[in-house]
């Protein structure tokens, strides 16, 4: 059962400042998310254990560099750059 | 009353692969900001992480390194907290299913300092605190790293300083982290709590975080041991809380505030596949780990007579260490060996850094050489302490100062001679010697050295000349 307080805590930890007059609706919407995705328990099971969908294990990359993006294009999204940093005012 | 420390440790090392753990970008330390990083590592929608096979291979062998017990089975996790120095505002850590499990590591005390498990993980970036704002630099973003975790068996400062270097110098050892505190690829969280002496349960803990050398973990663990003992005598009681230690005032402080408590909110990270490791890459991996310092120092006492201190010495870094077995190949008396990089070589190395790297011109096939010419009697000990002198600074070859004829010794008749010299010249010293003077003899004997260029036996001197005398 997904309470009022749930949807705030989330809400802290993810830091996002949610209205006191939407929650009530985000509580409900979110037990809406949470008994969709419940459906998966109510499914049969096999028997057979399965760890992703076509069973794969031990998919690997060799140590070997490749070049970087320039800090220009990685820059590119940021809202707020400054000194080839992201920057991240203080908003208190 | 009496308390007793009870600590464990959170200890994340940097790993050194060339690349970072999910992506091509370089590992390298440095670097103009955010120029090592790619949409992988900034944590863009619609990047797929791919797992980089060297760190799972370093990570098993500080497993091994460690005693631990390798999973069959391990898998990746995602840790989420909203920071900026985290781009994708989740870890990517190992929870329900590390790397490697138990294990310990042992103190020179023959204690164990057990371990719960180490797993690996991804670094995050670097943040600067500038005017208010925050700067972000995400060159470390998704460094590996592993963390090794400790279970609370430290009971003093000195063990959480030893197990702190024990650590560092293993996993210098298995060439898989330079572990360098100041530079940040090693770091310490100490969990600290005390109770009262001979009791049983655990007491309210405290984390302290942002330690970087061994010496401010020794400051900040007894600051904070104080600090608790001081609570609870005073009859308030500890609040569980992270802190962090402050090098400039000695003091520790309050991290996070009640309403940012932890709370991850782990779970699998669908990106990412299961790791599967089979008994014969363990036993691959073990067989290529080289002889570790605890092992190599039991076999230096116990196979080559040395004193423990010595062993101890020679095993603190992997380069002394294979330096030593190099020089000993074949040698009748390793002591001298150790004798020689103890006092000699040591002397000229000023700073541990110096000892790590073990930067000398003389090479130990050199030193070896050297050393044979002393096992089979051919030179004395003070003509190979000066040679080793002039070795150390030139480089060269042992031919170089001794010739075959430094190496004959000295016939009897030269000796002879000498001796009777050194008597006709010094007739004080005969008289203070007949006189009762023991040590007037070393005077004459130091002559017979100085003209035999440090060739002559000094206790058949000594004997010769006293024969004289009568």
């Amino acid at each position: 059962m997904v309470t009022r307080e749930d949807v705030e805590n989330i809400a802290l930890l993810s830091k996002l400042f949610v209205p006191e007059e939407e929650l009530d609706a985000l509580t409900k919407d979110m037990q809406e998310i949470i008994d969709f995705a419940d459906t998966i328990n109510n499914a049969s099971e096999s028997g057979e254990s399965f760890d992703n969908i076509n069973n794969l294990s031990n998919v690997f990359r060799e140590d070997e560099v490749v070049e970087s993006y320039k800090s220009e294009e990685i820059l590119k999204n940021a809202p707020e750059q400054a000194e080839q940093h992201f920057l991240v005012r203080n908003r208190e | 009353m009496k308390y007793e420390l009870v600590a464990g440790f959170e200890t994340h090392i940097e790993l050194s692969t060339k690349t970072k753990i999910f992506c091509s970008c370089t590992t390298e330390f440095g670097g103009e900001p955010n120029t090592h990083c790619c949409p992988v590592c900034i944590g863009l929608p619609g990047t797929l992480p791919k797992l980089n096979r060297q760190v799972v291979r370093y990570g098993i062998m500080a497993g091994l390194a460690t005693h631990g017990e390798i999973a069959e089975i391990s898998k990746m996790d995602r840790k989420n907290y909203c920071y900026p120095d985290l781009s994708k505002a989740y870890q990517i850590s190992q929870l329900y299913a590390p790397l490697s499990i138990g294990g310990y590591v042992e103190l020179s005390s023959g204690k164990k300092i057990r371990l719960h498990h180490i797993h690996i993980e991804e670094d995050a970036g670097k943040l600067i605190h500038q005017h208010g704002d925050t700067y972000v630099d995400y060159n470390r973003g998704g460094v590996p790293l592993i963390e090794i975790v400790s279970e609370p068996d430290i009971r003093s400062i000195d063990e959480a300083r030893e197990y702190v270097e024990k650590l560092q110098q293993l996993m210098r050892y298995i060439g898989i982290s330079d572990c360098k505190m100041q530079e940040g690829s090693m770091r310490c969280d100490v969990n600290i709590s005390v109770r009262p002496q001979g009791s049983e349960t655990l007491g309210t803990r405290t984390e302290i975080k942002n330690m970087n050398s061994i010496n401010n973990i020794a400051k900040a663990m007894e600051y904070e041991y104080d600090r608790q003992c001081d609570l609870l005598e005073s009859g308030a009681k500890v609040v569980q809380e992270t802190l962090r230690y402050d090098d400039a005032t000695g003091t520790t402080s309050s991290m996070r505030s009640k309403e940012d408590a932890h709370d991850y909110r782990y779970f699998r990270d669908p990106d990412l596949v299961t790791i599967n490791v089979s008994g014969e890459e363990v036993e691959e991996i073990k067989k290529s780990l080289p002889e570790l310092p605890a092992e190599k120092c039991r076999r230096y006492v116990e196979e080559l007579g040395l004193p423990e201190k010595d062993a101890q010495l020679l095993t603190k870094y992997r380069n002394i260490s294979e330096y030593f077995d190099k020089a000993i190949e074949g040698i009748k008396a390793p002591k001298t060996a150790a004798n020689f990089i103890i006092g000699q070589i040591f002397s000229r190395l000023e700073t541990e850094a110096d000892k790590e790297r073990f930067d000398i011109k003389t090479t130990p096939q050199q030193l070896n050489k050297l050393i044979k010419l002393l096992d089979e009697g051919k030179i004395r000990n003070n003509l190979a302490k000066a040679t080793l002198e002039k070795m150390l600074d030139e480089g060269k070859d042992v031919t170089e100062y001794i010739s075959e004829s430094d190496m004959a010794g000295l016939d009897e008749n030269t000796l002879n001679d000498l001796c009777k010299q050194a008597v006709e010249s010094s007739p004080k010293a005969v008289e203070d010697y007949k006189n009762g003077k023991e040590k007037a003899i070393k005077a004459m004997v130091g002559f017979v050295m100085k003209n035999s260029r440090g060739k002559a036996d000094p206790a058949l001197a000594e004997e010769k000349i006293k024969g004289l005398i009568k």
